[in-house]
Parts: C-alpha cells; sequence; structure tokens
C-alpha cells in the first residue's frame, strides 16, 4: 500500500506518514484519557461526600485510605488480599469441577447422538434456572459453610462451559471427519484426534465464560451470607454504612477479574498456538 | 505394453444417489471403469457432475448404492489403506503443524514417533516443504498447502492416490506450477494416480488417459487414451490442441 504510494509523490507518501504518526499517538492517548475522565467524574461525583455520617459518594481519597487500612485493621482476621484469596479459592474448586464434568458432559451431549437427544432437554431446563434461585434450596440443605457456596458457583457456571463444548462438539467439520475416514481412524481416534481438537476454540470460550460468570457468582453467593470473601466485604460495608468500603471490594472484584479474563487468554494462546493468526 | 496395463483398481455399475426435498436424485450412474497400474487416469468432467461422489466411493468415505469396487480382484468394502486421497478443500487440521498433518495416518496406524518422522520428513522434502516442518497451516501459501495434502496422502504409502481438484482454488500460475511438480512426484513415486478435474487443458496435460463424463449423474461418456502425446508436454503443440479441442467438443456444459 505505501509503496504504491511512494511511487506518485514524496510530499504525498510524508503526509500519509503524518496522518499513520497521528492515528498512532491518538490510540495511546484515548485510554489515558478515558481513565483520568472516569477519575474526574468521580471526584465531581463525591464533592458532597461526608466521611463523619458516611452521606454521599466516597471520594478516591478515601476509598484508598480505607483498603490501606483493611491491611492494618483486617475484617475477620482478614486483610483485602485474603478475602480475594478465599473467594478465588471457591472459585476454584468449583471451576476444577466444572472443566472436568462440564467438558466430559459437554462432550457426551454434543458428540454421541443418543446421549444427545436424552439429556439435551434436561439439560436445557437446568440451565433456563438462574443460579441464585438454587440459595435457598441449598441453604436449607447445607446451611451456610463452605461446601454449599462452592455448589452455588458450580451450578452458576456449569451451563457455560457445557453449552460451548456441546457447540464446538456438535459442530464438528465434516472435511476434517473424512480425513478420519481415509486413514481408517477409530471412533475413538475420531473423537481424540480431530473432533476434539478442532472444538478447543470452542472449547476456550466455554472455560472464559465459566470463568466469569464463576467471578460473578461466587460475589453473590457471599453476599447472601458469608464471613469472609469479597462480597462479604461489600455486604459487611454496606451494613455498617461504610460506603468506602463497598466501593474497595467493587474495585477489588473489577481488578480480579480482569486478571482472570487475561489468564484465561494467555492460557489459550499457549494451548491453542494456531490460533494466533497473523494480522 | 502388456505388464503396464496391467488393471489394479475396477469399478463395477457403481451407482450412488441422494433423497433431496422428497425426490431422489441420482449422482452416479452405472460407472464401470478399470485403472491401470502405475498410470496417471484423469476424470475430467462438467462442475459438481458428481466426480467428487465417486471419489469419496472408492475412498471409503461414502458407501454407493450399488455396484462393487474390486482392489487387485479382490473386492474392497470400506475405506482401505492402500487408497490415499488428496482433497478438493485441502482438509488440513490448523491445530496441526506441516510435519503433524503430513505425520497424521501413520500416527493413527499406531506407529511410534521416531519412525513415523522420518518417514514423513522423507515426503516432506519430496513436495520441498523442508524447513515449513513446524509451521502451522494458516502461514503457509495455497500451493504449499496442497503439497502438504500430497505428502501427507504419499506418507501412508499407498498404491493408488486419489487426488480431487486439489488445485481447484490456486490462481493460474501457482496451478500450472503445481501440475509440472504433480508429475514430478509421480515420476520420482511412482503410483496409480486418479486425478479428478474440470479443466480440459490440464487433462491434456497431465493424463496417460482421461476418463470424461456426463453431467449430473455422472456416467461415463468417452475414454481417451493420450499416451501418444510425449511428456513433457507443451500446451502449444498442435497434437495438444488437437486432443484439447476434441475433448472440449464433448464435454458438457455446467449450468
Amino acid at each position: 500500500m505505501e509503496k504504491v504510494m511512494s511511487s506518485n509523490t514524496v510530499s504525498h507518501l510524508s503526509q500519509a506518514e503524518k496522518k499513520q504518526q497521528r492515528l498512532e499517538i491518538l490510540y495511546k492517548i484515548l485510554p489515558v484519557i478515558s481513565v483520568l475522565l472516569l477519575i474526574s467524574l468521580w471526584l465531581f461525583a463525591s464533592k458532597d461526600y461526608n466521611p463523619k455520617i458516611g452521606s454521599g459518594f466516597p471520594t478516591p481519597a478515601a476509598t484508598w485510605e480505607r483498603a490501606v487500612k483493611l491491611f492494618t485493621r483486617p475484617v475477620k482476621k482478614m486483610n483485602l488480599i485474603m478475602h480475594a484469596l478465599i473467594s478465588l479459592r471457591r472459585i476454584g474448586f468449583a471451576l476444577a469441577f466444572n472443566w472436568t464434568f462440564g467438558i466430559a458432559f459437554g462432550i457426551l451431549i454434543g458428540w454421541y447422538a443418543k446421549p444427545k437427544a436424552f439429556f439435551s432437554p434436561m439439560f436445557d431446563a437446568f440451565r433456563a434456572v438462574p443460579p441464585l434461585a438454587w440459595i435457598p434450596l441449598i441453604t436449607l440443605w447445607f446451611g451456610i459453610g463452605e461446601f454449599p457456596k462452592i455448589l452455588i458457583v458450580i451450578f452458576g457456571s456449569l451451563a457455560s462451559i457445557v453449552v460451548n463444548v456441546r457447540a464446538g462438539l456438535s459442530t464438528v467439520d465434516v472435511m476434517y471427519l473424512n480425513v478420519g475416514s481415509v486413514f481408517n481412524a477409530t471412533p475413538m481416534q475420531t473423537l481424540i484426534k480431530i473432533a476434539i481438537p478442532s472444538s478447543l476454540d470452542a472449547i476456550f470460550a466455554g472455560v472464559r465464560t465459566s470463568t466469569s460468570a464463576a467471578w460473578m457468582v461466587v460475589l453473590a453467593a457471599e453476599m447472601l451470607g458469608a464471613d469472609s470473601g469479597v462480597g462479604f466485604l461489600i455486604s459487611r460495608g454496606m451494613d455498617s454504612i461504610d460506603m468506602p468500603l463497598v466501593l474497595t471490594g467493587m474495585i477489588a472484584i473489577g481488578i480480579v477479574g480482569a486478571i482472570l479474563a487475561i489468564l484465561t487468554q494467555l492460557a489459550e494462546r499457549l494451548i491453542c498456538p494456531w490460533t494466533r493468526k497473523s494480522k | 505394453m502388456d505388464k503396464k496395463k496391467q488393471v489394479i483398481l475396477s469399478l463395477r455399475n457403481i451407482s450412488q444417489s441422494y433423497v433431496i426435498q422428497n425426490e431422489v436424485k441420482p449422482a452416479v450412474e452405472d460407472v464401470s471403469l478399470d485403472v491401470y497400474d502405475n498410470e496417471f487416469l484423469v476424470v475430467l468432467g462438467p462442475g459438481h457432475c458428481g466426480k467428487t461422489v465417486l471419489m469419496n466411493i472408492i475412498a471409503g468415505i461414502e458407501k454407493p448404492i450399488e455396484g462393487k469396487i474390486f482392489l487387485k480382484g479382490e473386492e474392497i468394502l470400506g475405506s482401505d489403506p492402500r487408497i490415499g486421497m488428496v482433497f478438493q478443500s485441502l482438509n488440513l487440521m490448523p491445530w496441526r503443524t506441516v510435519m503433524e498433518n503430513v505425520e497424521f495416518g501413520l500416527e493413527l496406524a499406531g506407529m511410534g514417533k521416531k519412525k513415523r518422522r522420518a518417514i514423513a520428513q522423507k515426503y516432506i522434502d519430496l513436495v520441498k516443504l523442508s524447513g515449513f516442518e513446524n509451521s502451522y497451516p494458516h502461514e503457509l501459501s495455497g500451493g504449499m498447502k496442497q503439497r502438504v495434502g500430497i505428502a501427507r496422502a504419499y506418507t501412508n504409502n499407498p498404491e493408488i492416490l486419489i487426488m480431487d481438484e486439489p488445485f481447484g482454488a490456486l490462481d493460474a500460475q501457482t496451478r500450472y506450477a503445481m501440475e509440472e511438480e504433480v508429475l514430478r512426484i509421480w515420476k520420482e513415486e511412482k503410483r496409480t494416480v486418479i486425478f479428478v478435474t474440470n479443466n480440459i487443458e490440464e487433462a491434456v496435460f497431465l493424463a496417460d488417459r482421461v476418463i470424461l463424463l456426463s453431467n449430473f449423474p455422472a456416467k461415463v461418456k468417452q475414454v481417451y487414451d493420450l499416451s501418444p502425446l510425449v511428456r513433457p508436454r507443451d500446451l502449444m503443440d498442435p497434437e495438444f490442441l488437437r486432443f484439447r479441442t476434441e475433448i472440449s467438443d464433448n464435454t458438457d456444459l455446467a449450468l
């Protein structure tokens, strides 16, 4: 493209270069502007904040102080990072189960016709029920310990992985399967060497969405009855009209959620190098 | 001459039809033909005339409604390791490198890694892709992808190699180059080749014999013996052009 332009006139090229440079600078500045805008909006919204009676919207400074105070005066003997780690541990257990059972079940109902016909209506009814609707039943059966919280997270993030794996396995391109038949692949080889690898991007889409779903559901579960976790920090802040604590919890959620998204993306690039297409 | 004309593969009264929107549509009708050992046979027919269906039947991907296939005198049912295939749409697995694609057949057959890699390497070298063993298909050009497809089919050491319109998606220049490559590979590693195309010039350039099929459903319309044309062939040679015109006048139009 640029070579074609250079054959025309020299000034033409330099103009194109200038335009390109301007655009590159703009793309670097825009994110900075957006963060500054967000902070100034925050400052504007919190101009009427009264820390004494806790009315209004907390200032960034008050929120930062509250976050630091969490380390010097922990809530329930735990600082901010420990609360975040507790929440992460809960979704860790839930996801470990979902990524084994959920992927296996997704393969079963995506690849094999009879289990698909048998389980699909059951599963589609299950996933239509919002995970939070399970909370009363689960609390009644299992109380408010660690296990029921993990169970709620399992229920809340199982559907997204199963749906994606099922979609991947039920749309394997016939042309790959034909290669298998020409080489006399056994049914097991067809599944393991063709169908599953060809669905890996769909499986990873499931891993990503189930991770973010688990992170949302664990916070909801913690807000409804817990004495640890980031969700608990938020509900504690609400109960004691400690709005800086609520905001601290919210920001922690945002940061951890972003880190989880980046990590799953990195894992996908490591495991599926062929999806890194040249642009 | 007699030794050369040994029949390796015979199709007898092959028919295939499908039910499309409650109507039975024949795709292949009563095709019988013999393929000779080590010959370069071109199956020529207008677009979508049922050529691919016929090849899928020989490769064992589909079962015919009627008819039998004999390989060296014995009937074959389903796919046979002695028959290999280079696919029309490449069908390279994007999640496998060039090496992993080429060794795929041997891997399925349960051969050890060291042994199969050595064999795969030989054919990667044969199709001149040395140095690209660890590249992924999306990093290759169209012609290179077809080379991978050819190497993959060769690696399983088939006696018969089906090439189903392998160069249909390539631009004209690459196509000419690949046609010469296929002849070079065929000379170096003699196999029986069944090459499918809808391009008359390509057919006359490559073939020992041309089987001309009629339009949908596919039937054998005529068989041309091109052995009088000496190789390497010249696209502008009067004799070449005479064959080309003769076949061209006899070919149905694909509408």
